[in-house]
C-alpha cells in the first residue's frame, strides 16, 4: 500500500469521443481502494482536459483509456502538450482496444511508446498489473 | 419551447430542417421529394421493415452484424462479405464516433489518414462526411436490407442524410441514445432531437415509404436489468409511435440466464403492445431484437464462441426477431471481416437448428415474465405521474429523481444509483435499488436471491461482487464467484 504522506496522484479518464464508462469506474475504485488520489475525469476526456487536471493536481501519473479503436488519433500529441504545459516529465500510461482492428501488441506498443507513452497495456488487463506497475516506476516496495 | 410528447409541428420542422442542412456542406444533398422519389423504388425484398415482418409471421429469427470501415469501397467490399460468406439476413452500417458527436471535422481527418494509411483508422462508416450518393452506392451493393446503428445524441443530420441515402432502418432514440452514449447531453435537448429524428421517419411513413425504427436495448451493455431497458425500450416506442413511426424494433441485451432472458424477450413484446395499444397506436409493428452479450468477453476465440453460440440459442429460443451478433475479436476491438463473418455462421448455425424446437413452458419462465412486467410497469406508471400523463416530460423528471436510472451510464443527467448483481443462477437482480419505485414485494425478491449467492459464496453482496461479475464472463463464467 501507497503510504499516506506519500500518497500519488492519479489523473484517470478516457479520451476523445469515446465513452466507455464502465471500466473507467472499476479503475477508479480499483485505484483507490489501492491507496492512491484519483482524479477521475470520466470520458470523452479531451487531451487538454487531461494535461489541465494534472497541473491544476500536481498529479504524478496520467492514466488514459481507449476502448472505441480511435486510440492512435486521439493520444498523438499528448505528450508533447504536457512538454508545452511545463509538466513534460510526467508518467503517461495509456491501455485498452487502442487501434481499429486485431494488430500485433508488440508493433501496437512500440508505436505508443514512440509517442512519448511511458506504459502501454493491452486489451484485457487487470488493475492490478498498472496498481503494480506505478508503485514499482515511483519507486515503493513492491508489495507482493 | 416546452418538451412534450406531441406531434412535431410541419412548419416547425421545417424551420429546424433548414439549419440541420445547412450544418455542414453533404446537408445540401438532400432533396426531400427526390429522397422520396428513390427510397420509393427500394423494393419490398430490400426493405427492412418487410424482412422483420415476414420473420415475424414465420417465427424465425434473423442474423445481423454490426459493421463499418471509414471508406467508402471498403466499407462496401465488407457488407458483401458479411452477406455472401458470412450468410447475414440483415446488414448494418454502423458510424464512426466522431459522427456520433456530430465532430465532422475529426471524422474527415480519420478518412484522409485512413486513405493514406491504407487500413480504417475510424471505428465506423462516417455516413455525414461521404454524404448521400456515397450512401446509396453502400445499400445499391448488396441485396439485404441495410440499417444505420450508431449511438448519436443528436443525429438529425444523420437522419436526414441515412434516409435520403436510401438506408431502410434507422437505429437510436432520445433516451438510448444520449444517457449510455454522452456524458453532458441535456435530455430535454436529445428527446427533442430525436422526435425530429422520428417526425422524419413518420413524414416518410406517410409517403407509403416504411422505414424500421430501433431504439438501442442494451444500453450500457452492463448488467442492465430488464426492467430498465424494457422501460426505455416502451418510452422510445410511445414517443417514435407519437411522431407517425408504424415499423418498431425493441431490443434487449442478453444478460445470460435462459429463463431470465426468454421471459425478457418475451415480456418485452407484450409490454410494449399493451403501452402502445393504451396510448392509441393501434397501426404500429412491433418487433424484437436480441443482441448477444454486450459485456466484456473471453480473448481466447474459442471461448468467444462459446459466448455467441450460447447468444444466438437463446434468441432462438427466445423467438427474438432478429439477433445481433459479437464476434471472436470482440475482446480486442473492432473485428477483421473474417471474424465478423464467423461469429454470424456460428450463430446461422445454431439458429437454424432450433428454429422448430420450442422451450418447455415452466414455472419459472412464467414467474420471471410476471416479476419483468411488474418492475416495468411501475416504473413507466411512476414516469406517467411525473409527466401528469405526458411520458417526454415524465422521462425528464423520471430521470431527475432516479426512478428511471440506468447502471454504469456516463451521463450526469442519469443518477447512477444502481448496482445490480447475478443471483445465484445468473440471473441480473438488483444489489442497490436506488430511487426505483418498487413495492417490497418486489425488492423482497431482490433481497433474497442475492442473499442466497451471498450465502452460498460465503461473503456480503458489496461492490466487488458487481465488479467480480462484470469481469466474470470474460474470463469463463457467468457468475463472479470468489476463487
Amino acid at each position: 500500500m501507497v503510504e499516506e504522506k506519500k500518497q500519488l496522484t492519479l489523473v484517470l479518464g478516457v479520451i476523445g469521443a469515446d465513452v466507455h464508462a464502465v471500466g473507467n469506474r472499476i479503475l477508479e475504485y480499483a485505484f483507490t481502494e489501492a491507496g492512491f488520489k484519483v482524479v477521475n475525469i470520466g470520458v470523452m476526456a479531451s487531451q487538454e482536459e487531461f494535461i489541465n487536471a494534472a497541473v491544476e493536481t500536481n498529479a504524478n501519473a496520467i492514466l488514459v483509456s481507449s476502448l472505441y479503436g480511435h486510440g492512435e488519433i486521439d493520444c498523438r500529441g499528448l505528450r508533447e502538450k504536457a512538454v508545452e504545459a511545463g509538466i513534460g516529465d510526467i508518467k503517461l500510461y495509456v491501455g485498452g482496444n487502442l487501434v481499429v482492428g486485431k494488430q500485433d501488441w508488440q508493433a501496437v506498443e512500440k508505436k505508443f511508446l514512440a509517442m512519448g507513452f511511458d506504459r502501454a497495456y493491452p486489451p484485457g488487463t487487470m488493475p492490478q498489473e498498472a496498481i503494480d506497475d506505478l508503485l514499482m516506476d515511483f519507486g515503493f516496495v513492491q508489495k507482493c | 419551447m416546452q418538451l412534450t410528447n406531441k406531434r412535431l409541428e410541419w412548419d416547425q420542422f421545417l424551420e429546424i430542417r433548414r439549419e440541420i442542412l445547412n450544418s455542414w456542406p453533404t446537408g445540401q444533398e438532400v432533396d426531400l421529394e427526390e429522397a422520396i422519389a428513390y427510397q420509393s423504388k427500394i423494393p419490398d425484398n430490400r426493405r427492412f421493415a418487410k424482412k422483420l415482418e415476414t420473420a415475424k409471421q414465420e417465427g424465425i429469427t434473423l442474423a445481423q452484424p454490426r459493421a463499418g470501415v471509414a471508406l467508402v469501397n471498403e466499407h462496401i467490399e465488407l457488407l458483401r462479405y458479411l452477406e455472401t460468406e458470412g450468410e447475414a439476413d440483415l446488414l448494418p452500417t454502423t458510424i464512426d464516433s466522431y459522427t456520433r458527436q456530430n465532430r465532422y471535422n475529426e471524422a474527415q481527418a480519420g478518412i484522409d489518414e485512413s486513405r493514406s494509411v491504407g487500413r480504417s483508422m475510424l471505428n465506423g462508416f462516417p455516413a455525414v462526411n461521404h454524404g448521400v450518393v456515397a450512401c446509396r452506392q453502400v445499400v445499391e451493393s448488396v441485396i439485404s436490407p441495410v440499417q444505420v446503428r450508431h449511438g448519436t445524441p443528436d443525429a438529425r443530420l444523420l437522419t436526414e442524410i441515412s434516409l435520403a441515402g436510401g438506408f431502410t432502418a434507422y437505429e437510436g432514440g432520445g433516451i438510448s441514445y444520449n444517457i449510455p452514449y454522452a456524458k453532458d447531453v441535456p435530455l430535454e435537448r436529445s428527446i427533442r432531437d430525436w422526435q425530429y429524428a422520428d417526425r422524419l421517419v413518420g413524414y416518410y411513413e406517410e409517403r407509403g415509404i416504411s422505414i424500421n425504427r430501433e431504439p438501442f436495448g442494451p444500453l450500457t451493455g452492463t448488467l442492465v436489468p430488464p426492467c430498465i431497458s424494457h422501460s426505455i425500450a416502451i418510452l422510445e416506442a410511445l414517443l417514435a409511435a407519437e411522431q407517425g413511426v408504424k415499423s418498431l424494433t425493441l431490443g434487449y441485451g442478453q444478460c445470460g440466464n435462459l429463463t431470465q432472458d426468454v421471459a425478457a424477450i418475451r415480456s418485452l413484446e407484450e409490454l410494449a403492445d399493451e403501452y402502445l395499444s393504451r396510448f392509441g397506436y393501434q397501426d404500429t409493428v412491433v418487433t424484437t431484437v436480441f443482441h448477444q452479450w454486450m459485456g466484456g468477453f473471453p480473448q481466447d476465440e474459442s471461448k468467444a464462441f462459446g459466448v455467441i453460440s450460447w447468444g444466438a440459442a437463446t434468441a432462438a429460443l427466445a423467438k427474438a426477431t432478429k439477433v445481433i451478433v459479437k464476434t471472436p475479436h470482440e475482446a480486442m476491438g473492432i473485428p477483421t471481416k473474417e471474424a465478423n463473418a464467423s461469429g454470424i455462421k456460428a450463430t446461422k448455425q445454431i439458429l437454424n437448428m432450433l428454429k422448430d424446437q420450442p422451450l418447455m413452458q415452466s414455472q419459472e419462465l412464467t414467474e420471471e415474465k410476471e416479476l419483468i412486467k411488474a418492475e416495468t410497469r411501475a416504473i413507466l406508471e411512476k414516469l406517467l405521474e411525473f409527466g401528469e400523463g405526458d411520458i417526454a416530460v415524465g422521462t425528464v423528471r423520471g430521470f431527475q429523481a432516479g426512478v428511471i436510472d440506468v447502471p454504469f451510464a456516463p451521463s450526469r443527467y442519469n443518477a447512477g444509483k444502481l448496482l445490480p448483481a447475478r443471483d445465484y443462477y445468473g440471473a441480473v437482480r438488483l444489489l442497490d435499488f436506488g430511487n426505483l419505485p418498487f413495492g417490497e414485494d418486489i425488492k423482497e425478491i431482490h433481497r433474497e436471491k442475492i442473499a442466497q449467492r451471498g450465502k452460498t459464496e460465503g461473503r456480503e453482496p458489496s461492490f466487488q461482487m458487481v465488479i467480480d461479475d462484470i469481469y466474470a464472463i470474460g474470463k469463463g463464467m457467468l457468475v463472479g464467484k470468489v476463487r
